[in-house]
């Protein structure tokens, strides 16, 4: 519980930091159970506000804040995401879910508008010109992708005028994140991963990591007043790396059988033998550095993070105080130990590599991993053509709290909830858990259905909701390249009310994403009836064409010109004559 | 128009009317024909792969070295868990999947069928694809015993040290879940059902972790002991519940890596020495269509199919030079073929007969056999409808002067009151004209009987009424009783055609006339030609296999010759469903009262429909064919 309560504080460190001008950025790192490093970056980029309306742009990246003063948007979250958190084995989440996004892309904002047709053409400026940005397919973000969650999402940041603002939603979960996000990702930086802890992020490690989530938000910051207002982007970057594959040389990467005298063999076992070996499972932490772990060294501090305090020291590692760390550098650096010696930071050096060595070393302690308020698994029941059903078991695992929050789906209209099917069950109670519904039903081809739901969960019990939904049948240009793959339904998001972080960002939950099968035509029949189609009417319209312009004239009626070189010349001649009409 | 009119005089032409039974006849034949000539390399094709994305055989597999020891050591393991109870070993496999931080659980089972109860306990684990989303998963089995009863303790340990070094790599873009299923048939039936939610919770867990949509599933049969053991071929079952197949891709990318890229030969449907020879490729078919005839799950892969997960067993066979580590790389090899999908399996066949494990005929091509076969009850069940509409003494000569007393075509007694009654009187003519020709034709050519249609539905409706009782029995009388319930049944199903004939002839007041027994073989006939062609669609090889044991339904007829009806009664005696089961299984080798007990299991557990279609579509033609040809005897 003591390190809980730390890494609380050290949140509240990072927002302290956040909340003064300039531009900061920090490393967190934590060890995690069975061989995994979580790896947290922020950048944090201030602009005041009056300096971004006159496009006096300093930290703040020019090609963002134009888009963003173009389309009117307040407030803006855009994640990028892979994989899956494991909840399980590695606890609660990085930000409490907060800087987390569902798999494959999906952007929030805040939209400054009259009304609301003026509201979603802004936000389909909004999302092209993001598209264009950062590579990836969010102009596909139309309008039946798109909702507007009432309890699921409030605004981080103080806005004035709330009438004007409108709120929109959209995910793209089939869109498969790589390079080509993290290189315009890495731009908006003021350092652009050339130096500063964001010298580490590579494209071959970030995107082999179990779970990796990139993420900006930005949103206005004021003062205690509400006067000294400016507008704040926060870059993250979360990934959760298994060191023993991340360790792996680059141009070595398969995981070849250990050489048998490398083996860690079981003795005890009565077979144990030349020839059979019972693998023991390692105790040890394992060893790596950081340039193991990310593949390139850190190339020293940023020079535009601060000279001094506690928002110098960038590079931070979380773990046991017996665990020993080494820094590797020829330059200068000091360590800050917090929270009991659980949380070590390191001012990085300039112009210099520094890297981190923690030796293999067999730990006597352990740190208390907080566990996370709810534990949420979501997935399709059923088989078939026609009709399936989707099921959501979520777990409060706390023995006295009881967890209230808001639970929202956001379907494709293809798949059509019954919503009379809606049960949500608690093990422990009969008493029905949800306590407000809010549905928007789909619109075929025209939006999508929006289903939120605000719920409680008693202390260690279990709530299991299920509904029916109906298959829809596709036009058969609506489906996509790959059509039997199936489509892709967003993960739902569960925003956590009570109880509360005590912050702004909230505590967020998502499932993952659901692939469901819809009935899919052969369409090697329709490109087979294309074909022959296409060749009768070739051979038709050859043939007619053939008859409407070609000149039939008898063998004996060609005029007979003079042979060899005059007539030839004189042919063109007369054709030439034709054609101008002489 | 005189087409037309030359049509309509044709369609009386006493040629015609006489055609029908050798049509028939004739489709039996061709259809049969058909079947046989489909080995030949000129009706058959070599497989190939189908889907691009599969690249069969195209990556290096890296599953040796150290690896051995692992196996080697994981076999000790298992083998000395094979005198443990359930709740021991389900621990232990737990505790070693827990070593390789995968998420494991356990799923209970309990069913009762035949009044025996079946219970025991799955253990699986799931490797969460490192950068996969959890939508897409593939199943890796190892049952802990297969279908022979012995204990699959190398495949279990293959699939255990598998585990351990799929984790390593990095490369899945999919969820794989490895399971091993207490047995071969109920344990991954339990645990599939549960995965798609459509168990029923009292007798089967609900399983406590999940991951996405199946893609595909392997299942392993290795049953070696600890000391290990080589072989030769691999042996690769694909039938599943009702005779579904697997995606032809899967079943021929198992085929291009064991064979091309590890050099084991493969072989199907039991046939370990194939040399390809015409005799061999028809009985392998043959035992195909059996097999697939039958339903019933053929190893742990069965259960899968029927979820449209394409699913397939590798089983090893024989003493040869081929060993574990082989085994291990050609399923490394699968994997990464599947791994690679991006689509579900949708590109190849799904219907299919193989001649070898190179050789398949398409449905296009086997197709016409069993629907040849289903028409020719429909095109006898028309003859019949014709006939039922025709006076009976059509053949009287209208020419001749002095017409003789006709000798009733039935017994007197039903004749009285047949509406052929007063055949005494000269025939009635009656004057047609057709263009300019005049002709004066029996009355009885031109008129149609007026057909009393409730009394034969009705009966034929009761028939296949009467047929659930026997599927309610079978499927619910206690295991220990199932042979002396099939004695009953055998003897209880000979007789019933003469209770029926026997009712019909003496019960009513006035006797049942010949033209409704026409109707009830009519009726009869067509239903079952259209169950046939139905089922031909969804299981061709059931259909073929009932349709070839009930082609002598069409021809059967009452007669007043005693010998005749003898001759008859004896064949159809013969192809009675409940003693075809008693010789085929007598003929195949198989212990009556296991089949009886497994179609009680695949009953209740693995949702067979055998059962269905023998009992409601094929036995009541049975006991119809059977009533006509027992009218004769009274």
């Amino acid at each position: 519980m003591l390190s809980s309560l730390l890494f609380l504080l050290l949140n509240a460190v990072i927002t302290c930091v956040a909340a003064s001008t300039g531009y900061h950025e920090r490393l967190f790192l934590r060890p995690l159970p069975q061989g995994s490093l979580l790896a947290s970056f922020n950048f944090v980029s201030n602009e005041t506000q009056e300096a971004f309306e006159q496009q006096n742009f300093r930290y703040f990246p020019r090609s963002f804040g134009q888009i963003l003063q173009h389309a009117h948007a307040r407030e803006l979250h855009l994640r990028f995401s892979v994989g899956r958190w494991d909840a399980e084995d590695w606890g609660e989440r990085p930000w409490n879910g907060a800087r987390e996004g569902g798999t494959g892309v999906e952007l929030w904002a805040w939209v400054e508008a009259d009304n609301e047709d003026e509201a979603f053409a802004r936000w389909l400026t909004l999302t092209n010109a993001l598209s264009g940005l950062f590579c990836a397919s969010m102009n596909f973000i139309d309008a039946t992708k798109t909702i507007r969650p009432v309890m699921a999402f409030a605004p981080e940041g103080p806005h004035g005028n709330v009438a004007n603002l409108h709120l929109l939603h959209g995910t793209l979960p089939h869109e498969v994140v790589c390079t080509e996000n993290l290189t315009p990702f890495l731009k908006l930086l003021p350092c652009k991963g050339k130096a500063g802890i964001s010298s580490l992020l590579d494209g071959h490690k970030l995107f082999d990591a179990s779970f990796q989530t990139m993420a900006i938000d930005v949103r206005p910051v004021c003062d205690g007043a509400g006067t000294d207002c400016s507008v704040e982007m926060e870059q993250t970057v979360d990934m959760v790396l298994n060191v023993a594959r991340s360790k792996r040389p680059q141009n070595n990467p398969i995981p070849r059988p250990l050489p048998i005298d490398q083996l860690e063999c079981d003795t005890s076992k009565p077979y144990n033998s030349g020839d059979s070996c019972y693998p023991l499972k390692k105790s040890t932490e394992p060893s790596w550095t950081l340039e193991e772990v990310f593949g390139r060294p850190l190339k020293g501090a940023c020079p535009l993070t601060e000279e001094t305090g506690d928002a110098a020291h960038t590079a931070c590692i979380q773990t046991e105080p017996e665990r020993t760390v080494n820094a590797n550098t020829t330059g200068e650096y000091t360590e800050m130990k917090v929270g009991s010696d659980t949380i070590r930071c390191y001012k990085l050096p300039t112009g210099s590599d520094f890297d981190l060595v923690l030796p293999e070393q067999q730990l006597t302690t352990g740190l208390v991993r907080p566990s996370p308020p709810l534990f949420a698994a979501r997935s399709i029941n059923g088989h078939g053509q026609e009709r399936g059903s989707t099921q959501s078991i979520i777990r409060n695992p706390s023995t006295t709290n009881t967890v209230e929050f808001v639970y929202l789906e956001s379907l494709p209209w293809f798949m059509k909830p019954y919503l009379h099917t809606l049960r949500a069950r608690l093990d422990t109670t009969s008493a029905s858990p949800i306590k407000e519904t809010y549905y928007r039903p789909a619109i075929d081809r025209k939006r999508g259905t929006h289903l939120e739901l605000l719920m409680t969960i008693p202390p260690n019990s279990t709530l299991t909701l299920t509904y029916d939904f109906e298959k829809a049948i596709l036009r058969y240009t609506e489906y996509p390249p790959d059509a039997n793959r199936g489509f892709d339904a967003a993960p739902a998001v569960i925003r956590v009310l009570s109880p509360n972080t005590g912050d702004r960002k909230g505590m967020y939950i998502r499932t993952t994403s659901l692939l469901l099968p819809l009935p899919t035509p052969d369409f090697s029949m329709p490109y087979n009836v294309i074909i022959l189609t296409s060749t009768v009417m070739a051979l038709g319209f050859g043939n007619i064409f053939n008859l409407l312009v070609r000149r039939f004239v008898g063998a004996d009626e060609v005029p007979v010109g003079a042979g060899g070189l005059k007539g030839l010349v004189m042919g063109k001649v007369g054709r030439l004559r034709a054609l101008v009409g002489m | 128009m005189a087409l037309l009119s030359s049509i309509l005089a044709l369609r009386r032409h006493p040629a015609l009317i006489k055609l029908p039974p050798y049509l028939s006849a004739f489709c039996i034949v061709v259809g049969i024909a058909w079947l046989l000539i489909l080995p030949l390399n000129e009706y058959s094709r070599r497989t190939y792969v189908s889907e691009n994305a599969l690249l069969p055989g195209q990556v290096h597999t890296y599953f040796t070295g150290s690896e051995h020891d692992v196996f080697r050591a994981y076999r000790h393991e298992v083998h000395a868990l094979i005198d443990r109870p359930v709740e021991e070993r389900s621990k232990a496999l737990e505790s070693i999947f827990l070593e390789q931080n995968l998420k494991v659980s356990t799923q209970k089972y309990n069913y009762t069928v035949s009044n025996t109860t079946i219970a025991s306990e799955n253990v699986y684990a799931i490797l969460q694809g490192p950068r996969a989303d959890a939508t897409e998963a593939l199943v890796l089995i190892g049952a802990w015993k297969n279908m022979d009863d012995e204990v699959n303790n190398s495949g279990v340990a293959l699939v255990l040290t598998l585990a351990r070094y799929f984790k390593r790599w990095s490369l899945w873009s999919k969820d794989i879940i490895f399971l091993i299923s207490a047995d071969s048939t109920i344990g991954p039936q339990a645990w599939v059902d549960a995965y798609h939610n459509e168990h029923n919770e009292e007798e089967v867990e609900s399983l406590k972790i999940k991951s996405g949509a199946l893609q595909g599933a392997v299942a392993i049969d290795y049953p070696a002991g600890p000391w290990g053991h080589r072989y030769d071929k691999l042996h690769i079952v694909y039938d599943g519940v009702n005779g579904q197949l697997p995606n032809l891709d899967l079943f021929n990318t198992a085929v291009a890596i064991a064979d091309g890229q590890m050099g084991i030969q493969c072989v199907i449907q039991r046939m370990f020495n194939h040399d390809d020879t015409y005799k061999e490729r028809l009985m392998t078919m043959l035992r195909g269509m059996i097999s697939q005839g039958l339903g019933h799950a053929t190893g742990p892969h069965s259960s899968f199919i029927p979820y449209h997960v394409d699913a397939i067993t590798l089983s090893t066979v024989g003493d040869g030079w081929h060993d574990e580590m082989t085994l291990g790389r050609t399923v490394e090899s699968l994997f990464r073929s599947l791994n690679n999908l991006l689509e579900h399996l949708h590109q190849s066949f799904f219907f299919y007969l193989l001649l070898q494990s190179k050789r398949f005929v398409s449905i296009g091509t086997y197709l016409p056999s069993a629907m040849l076969i289903a028409v020719n009850f429909s095109i006898t069940a028309l003859a019949l409808w014709v006939k039922s509409g025709k006076p009976a003494e059509g053949e009287e000569k209208i020419a001749s002067t002095n017409p003789e007393p006709s000798k009733p075509a039935t017994d007197d007694k039903s004749n009285s009151t047949s509406p052929a009654t007063d055949t005494k009187s000269p025939p009635a003519t009656e004057i047609v004209k057709l263009g300019d020709a005049v002709t004066i034709v029996p009355q009885s050519s031109t008129t149609t009987l007026e057909r009393p249609l409730l009394l034969p539905a009705l009966l034929v409706l009761t028939s296949h009424a009467i047929g659930l009782v026997p599927l309610y029995y079978f499927n619910t009388h206690p295991s220990t009783h199932l042979r002396a319930l099939h004695l009953t049944a055998a003897n209880a199903s000979s007789i019933l055609p003469f209770v029926f004939a026997w009712t019909g002839y003496y019960a009513p007041d006035t006797p049942i006339p010949t033209q409704t027994f026409t109707l009830i073989q009519c009726f009869s006939l067509l239903g079952l030609g259209l169950g046939l062609a139905a089922l031909a669609t969804l299981n061709f090889s059931l259909s073929i296999i009932i349709g070839v044991l009930s082609a002598p339904l069409s021809f059967v007829r009452r007669t007043e010759s005693n010998a005749l009806n003898i001759l008859q009664l004896g064949l159809l005696a013969v192809l009675n469903p409940v003693m075809v089961a008693q010789w085929s299984s007598h003929y195949l080798g198989a212990d009556l009262a296991e089949v009886l007990r497994l179609a009680a299991v695949g009953w209740r557990v693995w949702g067979l429909w055998t059962q269905v279609v023998v009992w409601v579509v094929w036995f009541p033609a049975w006991v119809v064919g059977g009533t006509i040809v027992a009218g004769g005897m009274f």
